[in-house]
């Protein structure tokens, strides 16, 4: 998306100011992330102190990896137009509570996606370590997402020195 | 009570001449300054992406403009108005500043004058006037804000918004145009149906509809907006205009842009589906080279809700107006109704940011309110957006400048317009401002023939130009290109053109 927007900017205005959108972008999805580390840490307070640390950490990094597949998904939903199909709205209408039945529906969902996964997460004994092991490729892909980061923090300070 | 004596009365005849010659002596020396009690105000209203061809009193079959249409009574309302490029950048710079895009140089978003205009426009020339300067649109206000030292109030595009991001402004003050852009595609799915950001576009769109909900009710397509979540109501902006009219010193000079009706086009429920089912069925043209690929249906649907917003302006329009003739303002004030460029609906493109300058989206409209004028006078010459500026010095009487590339317009000028005269526009947002013209649309119009040049346009083919000819007289709708036909004319114009083309790249080659 960034890159694409590169070149749509480019050909607007220039390749500074196009590197700077890109800059920008990196810089409020750094702060998007920084927050949602924050929201996730927050979360770990909750979690029993007799878990050990991977499994915490395990768990929690579950939960993100979810939410944020949601968030895609969301995302995806959006900028391919779907929404409800035509007869659910009409079953919404008619049914006289349309809001409880999507809160429960959403209820359902959550639970199916998010808890059940922690949960079946918990009980396994290898998924701790399964975790761990794709915690750590990712890792790689976030030191390079790091640099971008630094990088779009630099441009955005020159651009506004 | 004295009676006149027969004395009293030849003294008072023979002065009679006199007072019966004084409005002819006035009306040759008319302008000069010193001929004018108090110099009278000038209000300019910018309405963007304001096409003349969806206005009745161009010809357009929907009512669109009730108000406005009735306002042209007393107006001279020009019929042949050509905005001087197809964006905002260029098209209001060249209203600011009196220069054709090719010598200001503003060619790209967000671009300002080159530096030898910073003080070369309405403003400066009307130094001894109060000046405020607002605009709606972000891409105004950076021209704006480079005129701020002639301006006595600039007032910054977010002023009145409901809501706003302005805190991108506040914390990249050096750079807002372009952290604004950045943001928005950060945070608005809107925009593109898609967001840098996975959680707080979602939570910040919520916050900020939440922050407005009590005036959704009013806009059923959802509130007016520029860029992201920047709300505005023209209600709010015509009412601040017509508070702080009252508290400038006279004369003032005021250059006021709003953003209605360019897009999104979100009129106020008032107007909402007036024009969905009227069997109004614009001329199908066919696909352009450059076509975006919009299906007629949705061209048709969108060019309705751009006549429904246009509803909204006019309706706001004749509000100030009103306000200003009740006030008595209108008796001291210069008031002119034009657009910094049009808006397209057809052959496959929608909107104004292509490199296509087909007639709605050059073709603007131009109205000019005189103090104390009761008539309408309808101009058929060909005119521009660059002649606004020498227009305005010249019936308020101030100095002319010599940058201009207009002239004054008819009828204010005292010479008869031009039959030769040659209009021209320009798209080059691929061009680099700082480089000689290589790669561009460009516009000439001469008589009733029209060329439109295409050049360096890598889709086109390496170093294939493209050209097109219309008789805009005989052929409005510009469905017939002529140019394999009428090959002498043809030559003639392109030759003219280019030949500026070699002028206006000499100092960058």
């Amino acid at each position: 998306m960034g890159f694409r927007d590169v070149s749509w900017v480019a050909a607007r205005t220039n390749a500074w100011d196009a590197i700077g959108v890109f800059s920008y972008g990196m810089l409020s999805a750094f702060v998007e992330s920084f927050l949602f580390f924050l929201v996730m840490t927050l979360l770990g307070f909750l979690l029993p102190w007799q878990w050990s640390i991977d499994k915490r950490i395990g768990s929690l990094s579950l939960l993100a990896l979810i939410v944020s597949l949601w968030a895609v998904t969301s995302q995806l939903l959006f900028l391919w137009n779907v929404g409800l199909p035509v007869g659910a709205i009409d079953f919404l209408r008619n049914s006289g509570h349309p809001l409880r039945i999507l809160y429960a529906i959403c209820l359902g969902v959550v639970t199916g996606t998010v808890l059940l996964p922690v949960y079946l997460f918990l009980r396994d004994k290898n998924a701790v370590a399964i975790m761990q092991n794709l915690l750590e490729r990712i890792s790689l892909l976030t030191v390079f997402y790091l640099c971008f980061d630094l990088l779009g923090v630099i441009i955005v300070l020159i651009r506004n020195i | 009570m004295n009676r006149l004596s027969r004395r009293d009365f030849l003294k008072f005849a023979s002065v009679l001449p006199l007072g019966l010659a004084i409005p002819s002596v006035a009306k040759i020396l008319h302008p000069l300054p010193f001929l004018q009690s108090r110099k009278k105000n000038v209000i300019v209203i910018v309405f963007d992406a304001f096409s003349a061809y969806h206005l009745p009193i161009y010809g357009y079959p929907r009512n669109t403009a009730p108000n406005i249409s009735h306002l042209a009574e007393r107006a001279v309302v020009y019929h042949n108005h050509y905005a001087s490029a197809n964006f905002t950048t260029p098209a209001t710079a060249s209203l600011l500043t009196g220069a054709l895009p090719w010598s200001h140089r503003a060619l790209h978003y967000y671009n300002t004058v080159t530096e030898s205009f910073t003080d070369k426009n309405l403003f400066s020339a009307f130094q001894n006037y109060y000046r405020i300067g607002f605009s709606h649109n972000p891409l105004a206000n950076t021209l704006l804000r480079q005129f701020s030292g002639n301006l006595d109030e600039f007032v910054p595009w977010n002023t009145l918004l409901l809501t706003t991001d302005g805190f991108v402004d506040t914390l990249f003050k050096r750079d807002e145009d372009i952290a604004g852009v950045a943001w928005t595609r950060a945070i608005k799915r809107e925009e593109d149906r898609s967001t840098y950001l996975l959680f707080l576009s979602e939570l910040y769109e919520t916050y900020m509809e939440d922050k407005i909900k009590s005036f959704k009710p009013s806009f059923p397509r959802g509130l007016p907006n520029v860029k992201s979540h920047n709300f505005f109501l023209l209600e709010d902006a015509i009412d601040w205009v017509k508070r702080d009219l009252t508290r400038y010193p006279q004369p003032f000079l005021g250059y006021f842009h709003f953003m209605p009706p360019h897009a999104p086009y979100k009129t106020h429920k008032d107007f909402y589906e007036t024009f969905a089912d009227d069997g109004f069925r614009p001329p199908v043209k066919p696909e352009d080279f450059f076509t975006e690929f919009n299906p007629n249906k949705k061209l048709r649907r969108d060019r309705s809700w751009y006549d429904e917003f246009i509803l909204y302006l006019d309706r706001e329009f004749g509000r100030l107006f009103a306000h200003l003739e009740s006030s008595g303002m209108l008796e001291d004030t210069w008031v002119v109704l034009t657009a910094d460029h049009g808006e397209l609906f057809e052959r496959g493109v929608e909107g104004h940011v292509s490199p296509l300058l087909y007639q709605p989206v050059v073709r603007i409209p131009l109205m000019i309110f005189e103090p104390g004028r009761t008539a309408r006078t309808d101009v058929y010459a060909k005119t521009s957006a660059v002649d606004l500026l020498p227009t305005l010095l010249h019936v308020t009487g101030e100095n002319p400048v010599d940058w201009t590339e207009g002239t004054v317009l008819p009828p204010y000028s005292s010479v008869e317009p031009r039959s030769d005269r040659i209009i021209y526009s320009l798209n080059a947002t691929r061009n680099r401002p700082e480089a000689a013209l290589t790669n561009a649309t460009a516009m000439i119009v001469a008589d009733n023939y029209k060329l439109t040049y295409f050049f360096g346009y890598e889709e086109l083919g390496n170093g294939v130009e493209r050209v097109e000819l219309y008789d805009i007289a005989a052929d409005p709708e510009e469905l017939n290109d002529l140019y394999a036909q009428k090959k002498e004319t043809g030559s003639a114009l392109l030759g003219q053109l280019k030949e500026k083309l070699r002028e206006v790249n000499q100092p960058y080659t």
